[in-house]
């Protein structure tokens, strides 16, 4: 088993487990859901540096892309799926420009990037094809149960895509491109060509989450998938665990997320009070997430 | 005649009987509540947080209300019992929303269901309350992809889907013989748009012709051009449909350019008229057109529930400040929750949801007469009617122009 392994198995097992024992499952499942997108945070600006903030551009193209599939093609789900994170991709690279930009500008760049992917979507003169603005319903093919499963395998995806570059050479020349990208390419690596792999792979990731989701919800409006605070909560939640590792977003996603949920269902006149002083202590005192915390105590981080 | 059928007669009688009998001594050994559980969702902050809270606060006026009075008369156990109201925080997100709705149902165990504020916060709740075989009241949710034959579990109570909203503006503009070029601009999203497909084909055919037709984007904050092309269009009328924010700018921008157009018609002064008078003053709201809704319209035929003038006056004794619409949808929420658990046999999702149909187009409430179409759960009754605001010695009154039976007078056209 690869370093990391036995976590992932452990993440997937726990999830595919936990609708036995507590009966909200849409909590699982968007718990489930940001680990993903986490996790797609953290192949990209993990692994290469680039902080999307646009990242729910692919999340929202992914859901359209999927309920299009189910709409106008009739696929199954699950098929249907593939399709989302297919148009994911394509956007990935019809946006792959965007990576001739680094730091802030990058960022606000891939903003701007999903603003543009969500006006195309909710046009109202694009109504035949994407609904325009009034929403996409999948009522035919609800099935929560199915769309639950479904999310526990693509997490699986997921984790294990972050397992193989945590154990690759492809992860090693991101984290080199990172650090250096001038010295990575005269040692051989192929900067451009990496950068755009781990793009993809992102954005896939994305789209895949995006497309389980619509199936899940069944009834959404374009608003809904290119949230902006759907790409706030990926990036804060992987800042929060720490970044290019594989536990570093799983704890962020489990603690933050689940505080979050506890906060606003127990306690919700403190929510915004509790949230704040837990992110102004983590920036504060931990930049660089919690497993900087575990490092510090000699704890191996996979 | 052979004795057999009789003797299965009798026999399946018996056991009709019987299981009558075993049934309702299965009743009667269900434990009474406490207190009936009614959850809900509210959102404190984001687009839909003001009237969110609205909402929230006329559907607690209810509980408060009826909790006075010892509870709420419940059919099923025939008693009457507190109610707890159960409310969670979505802060105007979908995501959060479906965990919270979830934590309703499969937590605390509710025994009813009511939406959020608005057709996006609702559009989570439906599937959910579906699989739960949980009844939605969807309070103001007017989505129309929401409402299907094959979904019984939802009950739209306050306001009509919104692609039904302009049926009386559609014929008042017809019944208007001057009226013969119409400018309209809609904000692109489910609510306005759908108004603006429902105006299209209502318009169709007859001696209105729609001279420019426009949808931006809900975001739109400025509408000084489009205003120059709408009149170059030279419309006898403008209707704009849009969200509160789209409205306000409208009617800025509007009074800003000193443009005058003969009939304006939106949507939100008729709901929100404090929130709009203060936002784009009195001068420039008089003589225009809107859906008038209470408090600004009075349904005098009241068979359920305090009249508008008594509910205005326990508002603001409650709350220090008088009702808006939204408030008024809350409580009449809270109405319709209440004959409900007065009419049905028992408190399961289906039984509530018949007696609900049993009870339709029967039931006159502040907010006009409660008629669900039976096989969708969409509210038919409550109709929005066409009213201009005319100023007077008080300030603006609306004055009631269509439909007819409602009508209090004649429009002021064109506007002075």
């Amino acid at each position: 088993m690869p370093r990391g392994g036995w976590y992932s198995v452990g993440v997937v097992l726990l999830f595919a487990l936990l609708p036995f024992v507590y009966g909200n499952h849409a909590l699982l499942f968007n718990m489930m859901m940001y680990l993903v997108l986490a996790q797609g945070i953290n192949v990209l600006f993990g692994f290469t540096g680039y902080l999307p903030f646009g990242y729910v551009g692919f999340f929202g193209a992914g859901a359209y892309g999927a309920s299009l599939a189910i709409l106008l093609v009739h696929l199954p789900p699950v098929p249907a799926l593939f399709v989302g994170a297919a148009v994911s991709v394509l956007v990935a690279l019809l946006l792959a420009p965007l990576l001739r930009l680094s730091g802030a500008y990058f960022a606000i760049a891939s903003l701007a990037a999903s603003e543009v992917v969500y006006y195309i979507v909710s046009n109202p003169h694009l109504v035949s094809l994407t609904q325009g603005p009034y929403g996409i319903s999948l009522a035919q093919v609800y099935n929560s149960g199915a769309s639950y499963a479904t999310m526990v395998v693509v997490l699986a995806m997921a984790l294990a895509v972050v397992v193989y570059l945590r154990n690759s050479h492809m992860g090693l020349a991101l984290q080199a491109i990172r650090e250096e990208p001038i010295s990575a390419g005269f040692a051989g690596i192929n900067v451009v060509r990496e950068r755009i792999r781990a793009w993809l792979l992102s954005a896939a990731l994305a789209g895949l989450a995006g497309g389980t989701y619509a199936w899940h919800v069944s009834v959404f409006y374009p608003k809904s998938v290119f949230d902006l605070n759907i790409s706030v909560f990926a990036i804060v939640f992987t800042l929060f665990g720490g970044v290019a590792t594989l536990v570093g977003p799983i704890m962020g996603t489990l603690l933050l997320y689940g505080l979050y949920n506890w906060i606003g269902i127990s306690q919700p006149e403190y929510f915004q009070l509790v949230f704040g002083i837990v992110i102004v202590l983590l920036v504060l005192f931990l930049p660089n997430g919690l497993v900087s915390l575990l490092r510090r105590v000699k704890i191996h981080v996979p | 005649m052979s004795i057999r059928p009789i003797l299965r007669l009798w026999l399946f009688a018996g056991a009709v009987l019987l299981s009558t009998v075993f049934a309702g001594a299965a009743a009667q050994a269900a434990p009474v509540p406490k207190a009936i559980r009614i959850g809900t969702l509210y959102a404190d902050s984001g687009p839909f947080a003001t009237s969110s809270q609205s909402q929230l606060q006329g559907l607690q006026f209810w509980v408060n209300d009826v909790n006075r009075e010892g509870g709420v008369y419940v059919k099923a156990y025939r008693r009457k019992i507190p109610v707890k109201l159960i409310t969670y925080n979505d802060r105007s997100s979908t995501t959060t929303a479906a965990t919270l709705y979830n934590q309703l149902i499969t937590q605390d165990h509710v025994h009813i269901l009511a939406a959020d504020f608005g057709s996006v916060l609702t559009s989570v709740a439906v599937p959910i309350a579906q699989e739960h075989k949980m009844l939605l009241f969807d309070q103001t949710g007017t989505g129309a992809n929401f409402f299907t034959p094959d979904n019984p579990y939802i009950v739209l109570t306050s306001l009509p889907t919104s692609a039904e909203w302009p049926y009386a503006l559609a014929d008042f503009l017809k019944a208007q013989t001057q009226i013969r070029r119409v400018a309209l601009l809609y904000a692109t999203n489910d609510f306005t748009g759908s108004q603006a497909q429902t105006l299209r084909r209502r318009l169709q055919g007859s001696h209105v012709k729609l001279v420019f037709d426009h949808g931006v984007p809900t975001s739109t904050s400025s509408y000084a051009l489009l205003l120059h092309n709408v009149q170059a269009a030279r419309p006898d009328a403008v209707i704009e449909f849009g969200y509160p924010n789209n409205d306000i700018a409208f009617l800025h921008d509007l009074q800003a350019s000193g443009m005058k157009f003969r009939m304006v018609f939106t949507i939100f002064p008729g709901q929100l008229f404090a929130l709009m008078k203060s936002s784009v003053g009195v001068q420039t709201l008089a003589y225009t057109y809107t859906y008038p809704t209470p408090p600004l319209l009075v349904y005098n035929k009241v068979n359920y529930g305090m009249g508008l003038d008594r509910f205005k006056e326990a508002f603001r004794k409650a709350n220090g400040k008088n009702p808006n619409f939204l408030n008024i949808a809350g409580f009449n929420t809270g109405l319709i929750i209440q004959k409900t658990l007065d009419m049905a046999p028992s408190l399961d999702q289906l039984a509530l949801r018949r007696s609900i149909v049993d009870f339709s187009g029967k039931l006159h409430t502040l907010n006009g007469t409660f008629k669900i179409d039976t096989a969708t759960g969409a509210q038919i009754g409550e109709t929005l009617p066409v009213g201009q605001f005319i100023p007077g010695s008080r300030g603006l009154a609306v004055r009631m122009l269509y439909p007819p039976d409602l009508a209090t007078g004649k429009p002021v056209y064109p506007a002075p």
